[in-house]
């Protein structure tokens, strides 16, 4: 392993976030009584997505829509395109049915914005600067994927009565108007309207305290990715595999195309965790709405206790890595 | 003060199953529902609750007993197969027949 990545992951492992998440880890597995009431975590959820929304749109103010919508184009096209890939591959390599193939693709080409965050707060470590308008990428990749992975389900689920059957229209709704995209975009604009001054402004909220209440929401991440350790030897080697090497691949693919986008080394290296996260809030709610008849089990356990304790600990550095030597 | 009787049918089923369940309630007729998150243990894992979207909700609603039998046929029939999901009747007495 070279010095370089070895340093990265060290730095990653050692940040407060991360030790909180692996706290968490911890919490669960010794049975623990800690847990976080269910308002406080939807509470987090909104800080964190409003102040990065927030902080992307006065970073659109500053370099301009016609820096963003390139990259954002191409972000929005891979979410797309990954299901297409991931898709056949769960299908025929992995022998799953249609439809929870079609249901793991969607989780896959989906986003996870806390991934993205903690990806963000390894490169203000590593004091490696990125283009704050990063998080426009993360709003727009989050449901194409899940759009794309409903209609490859629903062409293979037959026989569906009448009750599934008017769903789509809902997805749609979803797709658009969900919270996460709801406030992610909303912030978006809002910073975009502001601009440096708006940030001013609301730095003592939106800035200043955001490294603590994101360490707060990977201790409870820690206990709720742990609790599903258990369903591990349910969904399979080749899915054990998948969740590991997916990422990986998609990372690369990544940060190849953020690159070619004409981003800066951090700004590709967040492509690259774009690409690698998979979703594991919106997803599964759309897919139970969508494809009831997909087994959460394979999709709740490879995104949430496979590829996102993947991605948080050793994924975000490889990422880096990546990104650094495709830059050389 | 007389009463009429009624059946109360109780659904505990995970969170994501809620809007499906809602249609078949207007499907099959029933008048209102009352719902609220719980948490608990079960054949098909434990939801603690914690992130709303992995919990469980229960559904109570008061209806005629040729709605509740249909209204069980269809759960059995669609939804079981489906959704983690439990449901049972019983019988109650309300006040006012007309409501439900």
């Amino acid at each position: 392993m070279p010095p370089d990545l070895l340093h990265a992951i060290q730095a990653n492992l050692l940040s407060p976030a991360v030790l909180f998440f692996v706290l968490g880890v911890i919490a669960a597995l010794v049975k623990s009584d800690l847990k976080f009431p269910e308002a406080l975590y939807v509470t987090l959820t909104i800080y964190l997505l409003t102040a990065i929304g927030f902080k992307g749109g006065v970073a659109i103010s500053e370099a301009g829509l016609g820096t963003v919508w390139l990259p954002a184009l191409a972000a929005l096209a891979l979410g797309a395109a990954i299901p297409l890939w991931t898709y056949p591959v769960l299908r025929f390599a992995g022998k799953f049915p249609a439809v929870d193939a079609a249901a793991v693709a969607a989780h896959y080409g989906s986003v996870s914005a806390v991934t993205f965050i903690a990806a963000t707060n390894f490169l203000n470590q590593v004091n490696e600067p990125f283009e704050n308008y990063a998080t426009a990428f993360l709003a727009v990749m989050e449901s194409p994927a899940i759009v794309v992975g409903i209609l490859l389900g629903k062409r293979a689920a037959s026989g569906s009565s009448s009750i599934w059957g008017d769903s789509t229209r809902r997805v749609l709704h979803e797709a658009a108007f969900g919270r996460s995209v709801l406030l992610l975009v909303g912030a978006l604009i809002i910073g975009a309207l502001c601009g440096k001054r708006g940030l001013t402004m609301t730095e003592g909220f939106f800035v200043t305290p955001f490294q603590g209440v994101l360490a707060l929401f990977l201790l409870e991440m820690g206990m709720v990715a742990a609790r599903r350790l258990g369903d591990l030897k349910k969904v399979g080697i080749f899915l054990l595999a998948f969740g590991v090497l997916a990422p990986l691949l998609h990372g690369c693919i990544g940060v190849a195309l953020g690159h070619w986008a004409g981003l800066s080394l951090g700004g590709a290296m967040l492509f690259g965790v774009l690409a690698a996260s998979a979703s594991y809030i919106a997803a599964p709610a759309a897919m139970r709405l969508s494809l009831p008849e997909a087994n959460p089990t394979l999709y709740l356990t490879s995104a949430l206790a496979i590829t996102f304790p993947f991605n948080i600990t050793v994924g975000i550095p490889v990422y880096f890595a990546l990104a650094r030597w495709w830059n050389s | 003060m007389k009463t009429h009787p009624m059946k109360l049918v109780t659904v505990i089923c995970e969170t994501l199953a809620r809007e499906h369940l809602t249609r078949l309630l207007a499907a099959v007729g029933a008048h209102g529902y009352t719902l609220f998150p719980v948490e608990g243990d079960g054949s098909q894992g434990q939801r603690p609750g914690d992130i709303a979207e992995f919990g469980n909700i229960q559904l109570e609603v008061v209806v005629q007993p040729a709605i509740a039998e249909q209204l069980l046929a269809r759960l059995h029939g669609e939804f079981f197969p489906r959704f983690a999901m439990i449901a049972y009747t019983s019988d109650i007495q309300v006040l006012r027949p007309d409501k439900f």
